[in-house]
This record gives C-alpha cells, sequence and structure tokens, in this order.
C-alpha cells in the first residue's frame, strides 16, 4: 500500500439496531471507517463488540440501519437485493471461521460456485477454479469433498472460492478461529501474501493479537459497537 | 447463472435424495396415472359409441311412428325420447303408408317394424324371444355383422338370421356349428271362431282355451355378433331375424303390441313403426318434415346425438375430476418435499448466497427440482396410466369374452393426452414449486450461514 492510496471502502456513521422482539439492540453504532485500497486491517474486539456485524455489512450479506458504505466509488448501502447480490459475486469476497464449505461438492466445485453464478461456462471456470485451487497450493485435493480436507485446507478452499470472480476487496471474519496456531499462520500469511502481490484489500475480524500485529498494517478495536481505538500495529 | 446451470443444480440435489425424489414423483405418477387411465377411458367409450352408431347406420335411419298416446312403458317415468309430434294423430300407419314414405324422394326404403312373441328352440332348449321381420335389403346390409353363415338373399329364402347370444343361452357355444341346423319357432294366436261362443266362465271350468300354438322350424342362415356398443338400440341386431316372406306363412297376433289395438281407425290396424332408411343425412329434416305433413311422428338418434356427446363432455369432467383427488395429493407432496428441502439446505442457500447467488438464482434452483419432479412423475404416470388400461382392458375382455362379446379396446391414447398430462404434470409442479422457491430465496444469508 503506498501512503497515497486511493479509499476503497468508506463507511459513515454506519449503525446497525436489531429487533429482538419489541426490544431494539444496537449492534453497531457510527462506524466510520476509510480503508485505502491494497491495505490489511485488522478488526478486534471482545466478543459481542460488533465485528461480524461489521463485517456482514461490509460484505453486502446485511444491510444498515443507517449510514452508508462506499465500496470503489459504490454505494452499497442502497443496492437493492439483486444488486447486493452482483456486489458478493463480484465487489467482495468473503471468508468464514467455519469455512462455509458446500459438503456435497469437491473442493473444485466449491471454488466454481461463484463463477457458476456469475454466468461463467464450464470449461473456463473448471480452468479459473484449478488455477485458484493451485494458487492456494490445493491442486492435488481439487477432487476431494470438504469432510475428506483439514481445516487448513477447507480455508484455502474457501479462499480460493473467495477470489473466483476477481474481487477488489477480501472480508475475512476470524478465518483462524477453528485452526491450530501453525495452520492459523499459514492461513494469514496467505491473505497477506495475495494482499501484497495483488494489491487486494483485507478486512480481517481476528481475536489473535499475535497473528493481527505481525501481518495487519492497520487496527480498528470496536467494542460495544463503537470503534474504540484505531491505529497501526502496536 | 446459466440455465443448463441452473438445472444441473437442481437434479444434483435431487440425486443426492433419491428416495424422496423417489416418493415425491411415485406420487405424481399416481396421479398422472389415475387421470391418464380416467380420461382415455371417457375417450374410449366415446370413440366406441360414436364408431358403433356410425358403423350400424342408426344416423340414417327414421323412426316412423302413429302419433297420439304414447304406448306405456315398463317405467313410467321413461318415455320414448325426443318423438316428434305430428299434426295429426288420425293416420294410420298401415302398408298404403309403407307405400308413400319409400315413395319420398330422399328415402331409400321404409320397411315396418313387425315383431312378435315366439318361443325359440334348438335341439333341446327354449327360450322366449321377440322374432323381428326384416327385409333381405337389410339383413344384407353392412350394418347386420354376420360372422357365421350368411344373411338371407331373398324376403322369400327359407330361413332365420339368429344372434350369439341367443345361440349361447340356448346352450350352443360354437356358433359356426349351429348354421344349417333348424331352430323352432312357436308362435301364438287366436281362434277367433271359437272366441264368438266363449265366456270366461267356460275359460276356467277348463275348456280349452281359443288361444293356438304352432311351431315351424326354419334353417339357421347365419349367426350374428352384436356389438358391445349400441346393443339393442339397433332393431338389425335381434335375436331372431326372418324374411317376410316366411314370416307370413307363421299364424300370429296380427299386430305386434296390443297397444296397436286403440290406434284402429276404420277397423285397420297399423304398425307400431315404420323403419325408414334415409340415402343421407341430409335428406333428414326434409324427409321428416313430409312424413309429420302425413301426420306420423318421427324419432331420429341423428337427433341424440348432440346430447350423447354432451354427456360425454360431462364424464370426462367427472372423470377428470376423480382423477384431479390425485393430482392435489401429489402437488401437496412436492410442496411438502421442497419445504423439507429448504429446511435441510437452509445453510447451503446462505452459502450459496454468500457467493453471489442472487434470489432470482435460488429460486429458479427450486422451480427446476419440482419442475423435474413432475416432468419425471408425469412421464412415469402416463407409463403406469397406460400399462394399467391395458391390463384392465385385458381382463374385462377376457371375462367378456366368456360371455361372446367381441373384443373391444374401453380405452383410447390419442397422442394429446399424454402430451397433455406430461404437460399438465410440469405445470401443477411448477405450481407447487412457487411458494418453496420464493420461500428459498427469501432466505436471510447471516442467519443461514449461522445456522446448523
Amino acid at each position: 500500500m503506498s501512503p497515497t492510496a486511493p479509499l476503497l471502502v468508506e463507511t459513515r456513521s454506519l449503525s446497525k439496531t436489531y429487533l429482538v422482539g419489541d426490544v431494539r439492540v444496537p449492534a453497531l453504532a457510527d462506524i466510520s471507517l476509510a480503508v485505502p485500497e491494497g491495505s490489511f486491517l485488522a478488526v478486534t474486539g471482545a466478543s459481542g463488540s460488533g465485528k461480524s456485524t461489521l463485517l456482514n455489512l461490509l460484505g453486502g450479506l446485511d444491510t444498515p440501519s443507517s449510514g452508508t458504505i462506499e465500496v470503489g466509488g459504490t454505494i452499497v448501502s442502497a443496492m437493492d437485493r439483486e444488486a447486493l447480490a452482483r456486489y458478493r459475486r463480484f465487489g467482495a469476497g468473503m471468508i468464514f471461521q467455519s469455512f462455509n464449505l458446500v459438503a456435497a461438492r469437491t473442493a473444485l466445485e466449491n471454488v466454481e460456485l461463484p463463477l457458476i453464478f456469475a454466468g461463467v461456462d464450464k470449461t473456463e471456470r473448471k480452468r479459473r477454479a484449478a488455477e485458484l485451487l493451485d494458487k492456494v497450493g490445493l491442486a492435488h485435493r481439487a477432487a476431494h469433498r470438504p469432510a475428506e480436507l483439514s481445516g487448513g485446507e477447507q480455508q484455502r478452499v474457501a479462499v480460493a472460492r473467495a477470489l473466483a470472480n476477481g474481487p477488489r476487496l477480501l472480508l475475512a471474519d476470524e478465518p483462524t478461529g477453528n485452526l491450530d496456531s501453525r495452520t492459523s499462520r499459514e492461513i494469514v500469511g496467505l491473505l497477506a501474501g495475495l494482499n501484497r502481490e495483488r494489491n487486494l484489500t483485507v478486512i480481517m475480524v481476528s481475536h489473535e493479537e499475535g497473528l493481527v500485529r505481525e501481518f495487519a498494517q492497520a487496527i480498528v478495536r470496536l467494542a460495544d459497537g463503537r470503534v474504540a481505538a484505531a491505529g497501526g500495529p502496536a | 447463472m446459466r440455465f443448463a446451470d441452473a438445472v444441473e443444480f437442481a437434479l444434483a440435489s435431487l440425486r443426492k435424495r433419491r428416495l424422496r425424489t423417489f416418493l415425491t414423483a411415485s406420487g405424481v405418477m399416481i396421479g398422472i396415472g389415475a387421470l391418464v387411465s380416467m380420461i382415455s377411458f371417457g375417450k374410449g367409450m366415446q370413440k366406441n359409441v360414436t364408431q358403433a352408431f356410425k358403423a350400424s347406420d342408426l344416423f340414417t335411419t327414421v323412426m316412423v311412428m302413429p302419433g297420439g298416446a304414447e304406448p306405456p312403458s315398463a317405467d313410467p317415468d321413461r318415455q320414448r325420447p325426443r318423438v316428434m309430434a305430428p299434426a295429426r294423430t288420425d293416420a294410420v300407419l298401415d302398408d298404403q303408408a309403407v307405400a308413400a314414405i319409400s315413395r319420398i324422394p330422399g328415402v331409400l326404403s321404409a320397411y315396418p317394424d313387425i315383431g312378435f312373441p315366439a318361443m325359440v328352440g334348438f335341439e333341446g332348449t327354449e327360450e322366449f324371444r321377440l322374432v323381428q321381420v326384416v327385409p333381405a335389403a337389410v339383413a344384407a346390409s353392412r350394418s347386420l355383422k354376420i360372422r357365421w353363415g350368411r344373411a338371407y338373399d331373398s324376403d322369400a329364402e327359407d330361413g332365420v338370421v339368429v344372434s350369439r347370444s341367443l345361440l349361447r343361452r340356448l346352450g350352443v357355444a360354437d356358433p359356426a356349428s349351429a348354421v344349417g341346423k333348424r331352430i323352432r319357432i312357436t308362435s301364438v294366436s287366436i281362434d277367433l271362431g271359437r272366441l264368438a261362443t266363449l265366456n270366461l266362465g267356460s275359460l276356467l271350468s277348463g275348456e280349452t282355451s281359443p288361444v293356438a300354438q304352432e311351431t315351424y322350424e326354419f334353417p339357421i342362415l347365419g349367426v350374428n355378433e352384436v356389438s358391445a356398443f349400441g346393443g339393442e338400440v339397433n332393431m338389425t341386431e335381434s335375436a331372431v331375424m326372418i324374411p317376410p316372406g316366411p314370416a307370413r306363412r307363421i299364424k300370429r297376433l296380427p299386430f305386434s303390441s296390443v297397444w296397436d289395438l286403440f290406434r284402429m281407425r276404420d277397423g285397420r290396424v297399423g304398425y307400431s313403426a315404420v323403419n325408414v332408411k334415409l340415402g343421407s343425412l341430409r335428406d333428414l329434416g326434409a324427409v321428416r318434415s313430409r312424413v309429420h305433413d302425413m301426420g306420423y311422428a318421427t324419432f331420429a338418434l341423428a337427433d341424440q346425438f348432440d346430447e350423447i356427446t354432451r354427456a360425454f363432455y360431462f364424464m370426462d369432467m367427472i372423470l377428470a375430476a376423480v382423477g384431479m383427488i390425485a393430482i392435489i395429493v401429489a402437488a401437496l407432496g412436492i410442496v411438502n418435499t421442497m419445504v423439507m428441502s429448504i429446511l435441510e439446505r437452509f445453510r447451503e442457500i446462505g452459502i450459496m448466497k454468500a457467493v453471489g447467488a442472487g434470489d432470482r438464482d435460488i429460486r429458479r434452483i427450486f422451480f427446476f427440482e419440482s419442475g423435474a419432479i413432475g416432468l419425471v412423475g408425469g412421464t412415469a404416470g402416463c407409463a403406469l396410466g397406460w400399462a394399467a388400461s391395458l391390463l384392465v382392458n385385458r381382463i374385462v375382455n377376457f371375462y367378456l369374452a366368456r360371455q361372446g362379446m367381441p373384443f373391444v379396446d374401453y380405452f383410447a391414447f390419442p397422442v394429446g393426452l399424454f402430451l397433455g398430462a406430461i404437460g399438465f404434470s410440469l405445470l401443477v409442479s411448477l405450481i407447487s414449486g412457487i411458494y418453496p422457491a420464493r420461500r428459498a430465496a427469501r432466505v436471510d444469508p447471516v442467519v443461514a450461514l449461522r445456522h446448523d
């Protein structure tokens, strides 16, 4: 990331309130972030601080109660359902703590999924999926189903899948939560490598202070749905 | 998402849940099978009856009757249908009238409907039957299906044609063996001379009755097959047919029905009916109005045909309604299966949405899934309906053949029926898929991804 890089992600006064029965439960309040393109931002905080809610909003899985989200010059928070689906398909890739692979599909087929929804023809998407698996070091596991893969391998498949349609933004929600420390380091290392090589903007939610300090260029700490601290790796 | 990919997704999901897919499609199969066999039965009946009518010349036959009071039937509520009323009621339907009717342009032939009750005997057995006097021209016409032997050549030929069903009643298993053998016809007549000197008292005290019986013998020239449809409506399918020549030799009551006596005018007794054969159905209106002008009533089966057609539509609708019950049950089965499928794949739907599937993509996948169930179930249902109908047809014909009835296809399968049934099955399954597909599309990915 160059110091003068343009902003890829910008949120202004972002709030999310859930209605539980008749009670309004605030999850996020007044979040304003500016994430330059090509940066690696870590979001930390205690559980329930609103980290995952923020990531779901940035990933277009959820919509804010108020405030705006702008990604690559487009106001994501104003999109309708179909536009949001297109944004998830092309604009932002997501990976999760529990990998979220489709159990009935092989590693290759899982990577193909976003390409299928993008309408890419079969030969081309097989080629691209194989290439991506190779990139994450899993070419030899292409025909295996998730149950036959280790946690680290599953998360690599998820990373390959998140990159299938070439998004500029990768969102990682506790990607190492289910992995041992060695594998965790490999996965975050993989994300950092992609960040460097492809100028991919990465926003990662994580608990793991060590990994965050080692790889992230900026850290935002949330507490009770608000930004408690923001800065570089301390 | 491409169309082919959506289809592949749907099929993959159905393959994964084989047993449930099979059971749901079986429900559709049974429903469509029931519908197809019901409708094919209705179509088959319609085809058979229409063909029987056309083959038997009934459309171009008009029955002419004297006007006035109708004779009572066994069931007082059942009147002779749609008799066209005449202008006069005093016209006697005698030989002069028959000759006059024959001369009307468009009339091929006219012959009185003469029948008399008789005891018919063959070898050791006897049956009461109505003997019908039928001219040779009519007996030789295509309307009479003589399967064994032949029809009589002239009105004077000495011999009769009998029906296969009568022979069976008389204990003859092989109709061919009866041809050439002699049949006994015993008729009754009244000794008018003795009648004058009789009173009721003497009759009861044991004096011989003025009613005399006489037995005649005739060779059986031919045996006709009664068609499975149309049956006794057609007088040419009566049990015993005799040419006018030998019929004149038989001493019998000089009227077909006692009701004819009430229509007597100036001592003349007319026939109870005259059969008029037309050259073409087009002449029906003209001939009929001439006959009405002469003072007689007419009855033509052609009038009934519209009503018969309407009755068949009604029958089709009832049969289809019965079949529809099975379809509705099958449709509910599809809805149930698809809703279950959403619950099972809740997380998968969330994943698909997270990686970029739109509402439309999800809707399509579920829609195609239920469509595939309908298509497979519908196609299998056509095969099932066809096979079941074939089996029922075999069984029914097996039993009817033992009663001497000819082989009949009771079911008809026009190509349109199959195509329509498959199309209908697809339509029903797609309609059944609307709710589950919409529900799947509305799944919130955040909730679905949290779901285990």
